[in-house]
């Protein structure tokens, strides 16, 4: 059966039609699921973003793109600005980690939130649950710094054997502090 | 029925892919740091070889067998994107967490292997229970890792603290030498256990 199938089929013509079939079929089915999907795709990604920033700022009653910077949100409780909402990035160690921070207008974290990462599942994605995530709550720029001593309260203690990540998640903090006190200067 | 039975229940332990087969094993490291991540992983995979496996028995008198190894990884990759686009729209937490992983399936050696080995010779009902069977396989397999390294590693199963909150946790167990050491130690425990079962029958 094998040997006859061959002599039958076996022309580069016939292959190559064979081939080209299969991947116009496969590219139709992907082109019809993609566009079935895109709004739905579209519309989850942006519930997404919302119910992060509503998780970030708890208490804002509205998120509105800040003038000027595209990917800024300014978080807003009865028309009074709370916070700036920030996305920053830095490398870790299973590539770019993508987080959001939200600053007050006096340069101090509020909360932050990683939004992608690469990193090891049970060790370095640790980063984005306690007790390492609320040590940033109302430090500044200064205080950015990963520290391995248990008793130095002022810094950021490392994730035990996740001292790469530790890092980087501090590092993207504190460039979103930076720029936003970049701005707030420039502003004034 | 009882045919299609043996076809289904061959991948759970006598053809078992990942501790007889010795497939996969790249995943099975990188994804069983967690239960949930594990069985997550492997639902999809035992959705995916199920799937290609009933595509390729359907169009295995129209594929020529020159080109059948391209043919069988975009079929592959077409069910993986599609199931990436779906899960990016109605599950997108999940896609979250899969993210990274949800691309590898398309190049485990597993489904591929079952293609070739099964579903290019066999009718569509019965490729269509031996995709179910070495998924199923494939699930439990990984399920026992995650479980196992996340409690010796974490002290917790599916994110709930089973052991005394002062566990020293394994760090090994969690990265890749640790999951090694495991996977070779439930290798030899399915040997005994299939030498066993043969014996008996």
């Amino acid at each position: 059966m094998q040997n006859d199938h061959e002599n039958k089929n076996s022309s580069i013509f016939k292959i190559t039609l064979n081939l080209t079939a299969v991947c116009l079929v496969s590219g139709i089915i992907i082109a019809i699921v993609y566009y079935l999907t895109l709004a739905t795709i579209e519309r989850r990604q942006l519930e997404i973003r919302n119910s992060t920033m509503k998780n970030l700022v708890p208490n804002a009653d509205n998120f509105i793109p800040a003038e000027k910077k595209t990917d800024w949100f300014k978080a807003v409780k009865k028309g009074e600005l709370i916070a700036y909402i920030v996305p920053s990035e830095s490398k870790g160690y299973g590539g770019i980690i993508k987080l959001l921070t939200a600053i007050t207008p006096d340069g101090k974290v509020l909360n932050f939130s990683i939004l992608d990462s690469k990193e090891t599942p049970g060790l370095g994605d640790r980063a984005s649950k306690e007790p390492f995530r609320s040590q940033f709550i109302g430090k500044s720029a200064e205080n950015m710094i990963v520290t391995k001593d248990p008793g130095n309260k002022n810094d950021i203690q490392a994730i035990s054997g996740a001292t790469i990540t530790s890092r980087a998640v501090t590092l993207g903090v504190k460039k979103a502090i930076i720029q936003i006190n970049d701005f707030l200067q420039k502003a004034k | 029925m009882h045919k299609f039975w043996k076809i289904f229940i061959k991948g759970f332990v006598s053809e078992n892919p990942i501790f007889v087969l010795a497939m996969s094993l790249c995943p099975a490291l990188a994804v069983t740091t967690s239960a949930a991540n594990a069985i997550t992983m492997g639902l999809s995979v035992m959705f995916v070889i199920t799937a290609n496996n009933v595509v390729v028995s359907f169009t295995r008198k129209l594929i020529n067998p020159k080109v059948r190894i391209p043919i069988y990884i975009t079929s592959i990759a077409t069910i993986v994107t599609v199931v990436q686009l779906l899960l990016q729209a109605f599950l997108p937490l999940l896609y979250r967490e899969l993210d990274v992983y949800l691309a590898l399936i398309v190049v485990f050696a597993i489904i591929l292997a079952r293609a070739e080995v099964f579903a290019s010779k066999n009718s569509v009902i019965p490729s269509f229970f031996d995709g179910l069977g070495m998924g199923f396989g494939f699930t439990v397999a990984m399920l026992i890792i995650g479980i196992i390294r996340e409690l010796l590693g974490n002290g917790t199963v599916f994110g709930y603290e089973i052991l005394w909150s002062s566990y020293p946790s394994v760090l090994v167990m969690i990265l890749p030498p640790g999951g090694f050491i495991l996977i070779g130690y439930l290798v030899g425990a399915t040997k005994i256990l299939n030498a066993y079962l043969e014996k008996r029958s």
